[in-house]
């Protein structure tokens, strides 16, 4: 068999053990400080592990849609929960590579597919409003403009606002990463 | 089941590979690690304070530290360059541009020097300068009580926490003149550990409770306006609260009209001073601006104080609250044309519309409280009673109370046109009615004429005529200046060179 062809042989086994279980350790080691398991969640926090998206978060959160709507609600697709984790995980490890090599830019704009996808949810959300004949009568040309571009081209501060560099919320209070260390071994340290 | 030792007895080489292989796979992983690790801990350093900073800690440069472009515009509150057609915030000489005053207000303080005020940069300063507050010699002589300094500066909260409320509201003036020396700054309207708004003086929290309100409930919008409440609202000192203490009090419990705060005055017979030609029992409206910004159309419609007084800027990139307190006249684009799309020109000249309308009323107003106080001084000279006058007197006190509101109120005119012009035309009412009695009773009297108006087309003039002798005053304040306060101030630098130790345990 495949299998048996590559277990190691009986008197390797123990070295074998303790390596294969450093090797775990030292993956579970950094998926724990990653927080990788938060990003199954849809919490905001979760987008704030990288402090990069401070004022994005900062942004947000003084806007009217932090009552109403959380990052995933806008920038992931809803058409499906597989094509929902699908795009997460495509557009997270994407930024995840990023912001580990560093190339994050000083100020940081959509792709087009992301703008894809915050597109159909303004609709998905607002479609009652998009719907509305007072709107069209009152709005000149609202109609036109609906289909031949994204929501945001006319709405420009929703709802992140327009300038939104890297550095524009010096004083934000966001919340970021804690401390990884857990607070019993803190405690055990600072006792001593 | 050895499959792999022979295929490396066999092959070495493959033994190393795999062997190597695994090393670079660990090493990779542990610096990937390793970066996470980093940037987590980057984060400890984006938006987190540089300094830790002590609640109490009057200093604003202290405060500024960690929060350099608010600190920075906040210092723009030193410009007096700019001033509007009444206002800016250049120093006017107020008895000066309209020597009534005096007459109005003899027999207090106000009739000696009264200026339209700089900006909080200048709060201590021009409070030192003021011909108000005396030229005191030592702590006893006052000549004001401690209770003035409540709004100049973030070392009152200071003192209040060391001395307890009441305490601090005890004694005089010149008691605190070493202790209050940092302009109205940071530690006034913020909490230090999360920088928001909040509210540090006790009285605007009690009358807030007498009305059965919880000021900690209040939006975040509501503070933007209640930190200025703190201090830009009608007040009056209760010497009924603590022994030897003048608690200082907003007359709210009524509401917040004109005729709601008279009436809450009336009821206990409060008064500011006995005008000294009239005798009437005066009310000196302080500066009820919150009050009159509430009855306004954009206090309606949710606009803060800050909205227009504080509106954002930005600057390289950063968005942020002007801590340049100003009038919202020398910053249009930011303000006004924020909401309003007309042009700057346009809304200058709304603004001033409303002020010369009603500014035109106020001066009527004032011209018979003029005649009002001269014919009242003349009956007390024909012999008039106690009885005949009681009458007269509240109708001087009300009409030139309702007159004070609109007056003091600096902005009301534009804040709320609509109750102000309503306050003045019952003010007018009242002092209509008592020149009426008043004219009756001269008549009554024997005298049976006009009263010539008072030559007090100066200040200088009109302080004559209501007996003041300014020479001495000046004399005594120069005096005072250039003795008495680099005294307090160098005490005060003393005590604050023990500040890092007290606040923050290091030399």
């Amino acid at each position: 068999m495949m299998l048996k062809r590559i277990l190691p042989p009986q008197k390797w086994r123990f070295p074998v053990m303790i390596l294969i279980a450093v090797f775990t350790g030292l993956f579970l080691y950094t998926f724990y400080i990653s927080k990788a398991h938060s990003y199954l969640s849809d919490k905001p926090e979760a987008c704030t592990n990288c402090h990069i998206m401070s004022p994005q978060y900062a942004t947000w959160s003084h806007s009217s849609h932090r009552e109403v709507a959380h990052c995933n609600d806008c920038h992931v697709p809803h058409n499906n929960v597989f094509n929902k984790y699908y795009f997460k995980a495509k557009d997270g490890l994407r930024h995840s590579t990023i912001f580990t090599l560093r190339k994050e830019p000083q100020v940081i704009f959509i792709l087009d597919e992301g703008a894809e996808v915050v597109h159909n949810n303004c609709i998905r959300c607002h479609s009652n409003l998009l719907k509305d004949p007072k709107l069209a009568a009152s709005v000149s040309n609202h109609d036109v403009h609906m289909t031949d571009r994204k929501c945001w081209e006319c709405h420009r501060e929703v709802p992140h606002g327009k300038v939104n560099s890297l550095s524009s919320v010096p004083n934000a209070r966001v919340p970021l990463p804690e401390s990884p260390v857990p607070n019993w071994l803190r405690k055990f340290i600072n006792n001593k | 089941m050895s499959s792999i030792l022979k295929i490396t007895e066999k092959r070495p080489w493959l033994a190393w590979i795999l062997f190597f292989a695994t090393v670079v796979v660990v090493f990779l992983l542990g610096l990937l690690a390793s970066s996470i690790v980093e940037r987590r801990a980057e984060a400890a350093y984006v938006n987190v304070p540089r300094t830790k900073v002590n609640q109490f800690d009057p200093r604003n440069e202290v405060w500024g530290a960690n929060y350099p472009r608010e600190f920075q515009s906040y210092y723009g509150t030193a410009d007096t360059t700019f001033r509007s057609k009444y206002n800016g915030n250049t120093m006017i000489d107020m008895l000066e541009e309209d020597p009534r005053l005096v007459v109005l207000w003899a027999g207090y303080g106000f009739s000696k020097d009264y200026n339209q005020g700089r900006g909080h940069y200048y709060a201590v300063t021009d409070m030192h300068k003021t011909l108000r507050t005396g030229a005191p010699k030592t702590p006893a002589e006052g000549p004001m009580p401690s209770t003035c300094m409540t709004c100049k500066s973030p070392d009152v909260p200071r003192l209040m926490n060391q001395k307890g409320v009441a305490a601090f509201y005890t004694g005089t003036w010149a008691s605190l003149g070493s202790e209050v020396v940092n302009p109205i700054g940071c530690a006034d309207c913020h909490d230090a550990e999360t920088m928001n708004l909040a509210i540090s003086r006790p009285a605007l929290i009690e009358a807030f409770e007498r009305l059965g309100k919880d000021i900690t409930k209040a939006s975040h919008q509501e503070m933007r306006s209640l930190v200025c409440a703190q201090c830009h609202v009608e007040y009056y000192f209760d010497k009924t609260v603590a022994e030897g203490a003048n608690y200082l009090k907003f007359p709210w419990d009524n509401g917040f009209s004109a005729e709601n705060m008279e009436e809450y005055y009336d009821n206990f017979e409060f008064s500011d001073w006995i005008h000294s030609m009239s005798k009437a029992p005066m009310l000196k409206a302080q500066h009820p601006g919150y009050e009159v910004y509430l009855t306004g159309i954009h206090a309606e419609r949710g606009v803060s104080c800050a909205d227009c007084h504080m509106p954002y800027k930005s600057e390289g990139g950063q968005k942020f609250t002007d801590h340049k307190m100003q009038s919202p006249l020398n910053n249009i684009s930011s303000s006004c044309q924020v909401c309003h799309r007309e042009e700057a020109a346009t809304l200058m000249k709304n603004v001033y519309d409303r002020q010369d309308k009603i500014i035109e009323n106020r001066d009527k107003l004032e011209e018979q409280l003029v005649r009002a106080h001269v014919e009242a001084q003349k009956a007390w000279e024909l012999g008039a009673t106690d009885a005949q006058m009681k009458d007269i007197l509240t109708g001087i006190r009300h009409a030139q109370w309702r007159w004070d509101y609109a007056a003091a109120s600096h902005g009301g005119s534009f804040h709320s046109p609509v109750e102000i012009g309503r306050v003045i035309s019952t003010g007018i009412t009242i002092v209509q009615e008592t020149r009426i009695k008043l004219a009756r009773l001269l008549a009554s009297q024997g005298f049976n004429q006009e009263i010539p108006y008072p030559d007090i087309s100066t200040k200088a003039k009109a302080q004559a005529f209501i007996g003041l002798d300014m020479k001495k005053l000046n004399e005594e304040k120069q005096d005072f200046l250039k003795n008495i306060v680099p005294q307090w101030m160098s005490t005060a630098k003393e005590r604050e060179a023990t500040y890092n130790n007290v606040f923050y345990n290091k030399e």
